[in-house]
């Protein structure tokens, strides 16, 4: 037996029939690995195809931070065939199958050649009072622990830590199913230190581990915000669960809405008395929400809305990502009314972003949308410890009853410079106002005279023109002298720095840019473009929503390559590697520089 | 004193009914002592939809059908304000009826007037969902009260007549109690006829049935009032009055932790939280 190979990158996948809670072996895992100083990124259903509730869970554990996972998994555990059949292409060929053979032995068509296989039987075991599912899940982890090398303490401790919530009746045969998987990986020879690989350890800080659902809602409640209303759609009701949890002892409340509309004119409500407000939803939801956003618009109402995008038209794929709103983001709804887009390609940006938005949106008095998507949203992974201390809430252009004593006269939407006019809410005295949706005068009464119509349409187009550029940067990656780039936004973050990185270590200089503001679009990412021969635009959409966006912002479409996925799918590092070097004029500009991918 | 708008411009058709819903709120308003900078009157879409540019208080013109969930997030972040929803039949019962159904659920502190024509004023004319049914009509009646009193969470059903405006002033007097009290959501039918398109005047004068009229009448028990307004309404009359009134309590008093400070007056300073933000984080700590 070859000496174990020190493994830095482990990208591992756990695919089974049920439901969450039963793919605990990633947890472990991931236990396992954060103890060791790895950094983190998990995966709940990018391969949970339907069919009998087949559901998968995966992660990559790394010594250097990644957005995404590896191109290919290193360990499958495979409680059945179906899991095989439909995940083991996916198998690095020096890869490690645990499979459970309870129901026969493995057809292994669909595995590389040097694939290693260990079929266990779990069914020879005894599950007298445990749940099956959790007893295979321990077990498997036993066996994994040789394969990694681990020592029984070491990796007991991590099973029981992870498994810390169970009662003590349930725990401690776990733990007995654990012991049953290292006798058995004794019996097939992979006795400690005889598997293929043993784990580093490695020095870093505590980190959280944290998905972007979570860390967008943590960002609302930290600058604020006190209302969030939703109503249940995969993948955005964490946000809804997360802050029904968290508000109410902070002085909040977070509401389960009858349907979208009402929950945006909940929203709105909230917002009106000043709290600051938020709502939430996915696609289809947030297409029924786009009458109360062009509400909030015209009636100069600041609310936050979270679009976490799945895939579409109509119900589509529920827990598939896709980037196939921005146009509706972007330009849906009736009539025009200022507004912003924001993309986060993380949780750190979806902490950071939602701050933003929810003082954007006081600031401007308009709505502000925060675009995820399902790898954003769901995909967890290890950042940073959140800088709360650097938490600002703007206040927004209020007025008080001091304040409106010094004035003459106070209409809701007195025409400013800034287009923002100044506010009382409700409560405060002698600040009685109207907010309407129709047009209005000053006074908020409606209004169709032509000089008025004209001023006020003017004065809400105002606010984007006087905020400039203040508003959030994008991410660089790679070199940014290079003639050639590759710009994405939200769930492309992690994927296009890798690939980007990897194409820098074959002498291949690519600069990469993931704006973080998606409309309207900065300077920046048009400068970004200007700046060279070719930019691939990589986007999981059919039409090319983002290079169509940018075109009409007024980059060079000469320029502008498309790299487009739409099956459901994240892109792997290796396959944007490929689809960029398959851009023919990306491909050029590549060998012009005298560098032969 | 700082000017605000001036209220006092309607746009009504005169004879509209909407005339004395508007001047009912606004004596009861200011019988009741309740400050101006205290109160919002929220209005759907419609005639009825403008009834908050002629109260003097914060007001809101919401989307058609949408104003009671606009309302609630008004009640919910500042029980503090007297809260007015108001729209039409339109509103209410077509487009917006989903959202009455669970308005009733939740009882929320706050008075709901519906202003019931019969018609759709403001589109000139087409029926609404409490148009008078003739034999060959596609559908059948609605009933708010009705719908109301099969719902376990309600707490206050009323209907009043602009063609009796005594009762009309004694309604809105105790739905608006009713609020301010904390007993939650007071629902306030108003049947108020629009004179340019169906004007209903003389028919509903012939045809309401107060029913508190009747010493004998119980309007704590729910099934006798269902029962009751059964009975008037298959002879052809109309229930009227106070006709429903129940216990309960406010939906904000029962969210919120008790003694907390209503989420519009909440610091939005993050030290206010630091200790209890940096806990949360550390539960994702690895
Ligand atoms: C989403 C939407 N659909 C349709 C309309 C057009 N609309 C305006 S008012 C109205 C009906 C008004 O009838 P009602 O609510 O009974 O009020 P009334 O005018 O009778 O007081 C309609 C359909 C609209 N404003 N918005
Ligand atoms: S159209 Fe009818 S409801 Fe509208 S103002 Fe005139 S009378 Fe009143
Ligand atoms: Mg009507």
């Amino acid at each position: 037996m070859s000496k174990p190979k020190t493994i830095i990158d482990l990208t591992a996948m756990v695919a089974g029939q049920g439901g969450d809670g039963s793919l605990t072996v990633i947890s472990i895992l991931t236990e396992l690995l954060a103890r060791r100083g790895y950094h983190l990124f998990t995966s709940r259903n990018v391969a949970s195809r339907i069919k009998g509730g087949l559901a998968a869970a995966t992660m990559r554990g790394s010594v250097a931070r990644r957005g995404c996972l590896g191109d290919s998994f290193d360990l499958l555990v495979a409680f059945d065939q179906e899991a095989i059949d439909l995940n083991g292409h996916l198998v690095a060929d020096d890869g490690v199958v645990i499979y459970d053979a309870s129901d026969g032995p493995l057809d292994r068509t669909s595995l590389a050649e040097a694939v290693k296989v260990i079929e266990v039987p779990f069914g020879r075991y005894a599950v007298r009072d445990l749940r099956r599912d959790l007893f295979k899940n321990s077990l498997s982890f036993g066996v994994i622990s040789r394969l990694l090398g681990i020592a029984q303490d070491e990796a007991q401790d991590c099973l029981t830590h992870a498994l810390r919530r169970l009662p003590p009746r349930l725990l401690e045969p776990n733990v007995r199913a654990f012991r049953f998987g290292l006798d058995f990986a004794d019996e097939v020879g992979l006795g400690l230190g005889q598997g293929p690989w043993c784990v580093d350890r490695v020095a870093r800080e505590e980190q959280l581990l944290i998905n972007g659902n979570d860390a967008l809602a943590f960002g609302f409640m930290a600058a604020g915000g006190r209302f969030y209303a939703g109503y249940p759609i995969t993948p955005a009701t964490e946000i809804l669960e997360f802050l029904q949890k968290h508000l109410p002892a902070r002085g909040g409340i977070a509401l389960q809405a009858e349907d979208e509309l009402a929950a945006v004119n909940m929203a709105i409500g909230a917002a009106m008395t000043g709290t600051r407000a938020m709502t939430g939803s996915s696609s289809p939801g947030y297409s029924l929400m786009q009458e109360g956003i062009v509400h909030a618009g015209s009636a100069e109402i600041p609310l936050v809305i979270v679009d976490s995008q799945r895939s579409g038209p109509s119900t589509g794929m529920p827990t598939k990502p896709e980037q196939s709103d921005l146009d509706m983001m972007v330009f849906g709804g009736n009539g025009e009314f200022p507004r912003i887009v924001l993309a986060p390609g993380g949780p750190k940006d979806c902490f950071d972003l939602a701050v933003t938005a929810t003082n954007l949106a006081q600031r401007l008095q308009c709505p502000v949308i925060i675009a995820l998507d399902q790898a954003v949203a769901q995909d967890a992974r290890t950042i940073p410890y959140f800088d709360l201390e650097a938490v600002e809430a703007e206040p927004g252009v209020r007025l008080d009853a001091a304040g409106l004593s010094k004035m003459a006269a106070y209409g809701r939407y007195q025409i400013t410079d800034s287009g923002v006019s100044p506010w009382a809410v409700p409560g405060t005295p002698g600040g009685m106002n109207l907010i309407t949706g129709n047009e209005r005068n000053e006074w908020g009464l409606v209004s169709t005279k032509p000089d008025v119509r004209q001023a006020m349409a003017e004065k809400r187009m105002r606010k984007i023109a006087a905020l400039g550029d203040d508003l959030p940067l994008g991410q660089r990656f790679g070199d940014d002298g290079a003639e050639v780039g590759i710009l994405g936004i939200g769930m492309q973050t992690g994927v296009m720095d890798e690939a980007v990185a990897r194409l820098q270590v074959s002498g291949i200089a690519v600069a990469g840019l993931q704006p973080r503001t998606l409309w309207p679009v900065p300077q920046e990412t048009l400068a970004f473009i200007a700046k060279r021969r070719r930019v691939v635009v990589v986007e999981h959409n059919v039409e090319g929503q983002l290079r169509r966006l940018l075109m009409g912002a007024g980059a060079n479409g000469d320029r502008l390559g498309s790299v487009r996925k739409y099956n459901g799918t994240p892109f792997g590092p290796s396959e944007l590697v490929a689809a960029l070097l398959s851009d023919p004029a990306f491909a050029d500009n590549v060998a012009e520089m005298g560098i032969v991918a | 004193m700082t000017r605000t708008f001036d209220h006092t411009n309607t746009i009504w058709c005169a004879g509209c009914g909407h005339f004395g819903v508007r001047n009912t709120l606004v004596s009861a308003l200011r019988d009741l002592e309740v400050p101006p900078h205290e109160t919002m009157v929220l209005a759907g879409i419609g005639c009825s939809g403008t009834i908050q540019n002629n109260v003097e208080a914060y007001g809101y013109h919401a989307l058609h059908g949408r104003v009671l969930p606009a309302a609630l997030g008004v009640a919910l972040t500042n029980p503090h304000l007297t809260i007015i929803a108001a729209g039409g039949d339109g509103d209410g019962y077509a487009i917006g009826a989903g959202h009455l159904v669970h308005t009733f659920k939740r009882n929320p502190a706050m008075v709901y007037l519906l202003m019931n024509n019969a018609v759709y004023g403001l589109t000139k004319g087409q029926d609404s969902p409490t148009a008078a049914p003739s034999h060959e009509a596609a559908e059948q009646g609605m009933d708010g009260i009705s719908l109301g009193l099969a719902l376990p969470g309600t707490t206050f059903l009323a209907r009043a007549f602009t063609g009796a405006p005594e009762q009309m002033d004694r309604l809105m007097r105790a739905a608006l109690i009713h609020s301010q009290q904390g007993r939650g959501f007071a629902f306030l039918e108003i049947l108020s006829p629009c004179v340019t398109y169906n004007d209903t005047y003389a028919d509903w004068a012939g045809r309401v049935v107060d029913l508190e009229a009747d010493d004998r009448y119980d309007r704590f028990d729910r099934a006798k009032a269902f029962g009751r307004v059964h009975e008037v309404s298959e002879g052809g009359g109309i229930p009227t009055g106070l006709v429903f009134e129940g216990d309960g309590t406010d939906m904000a008093a029962r969210i919120m932790v008790k003694g907390t400070v209503a989420p519009a007056h909440q610091p939005t300073d993050v030290d206010a939280h630091l200790d209890g933000y940096r806990d949360l984080m550390a539960e994702y700590a690895v």
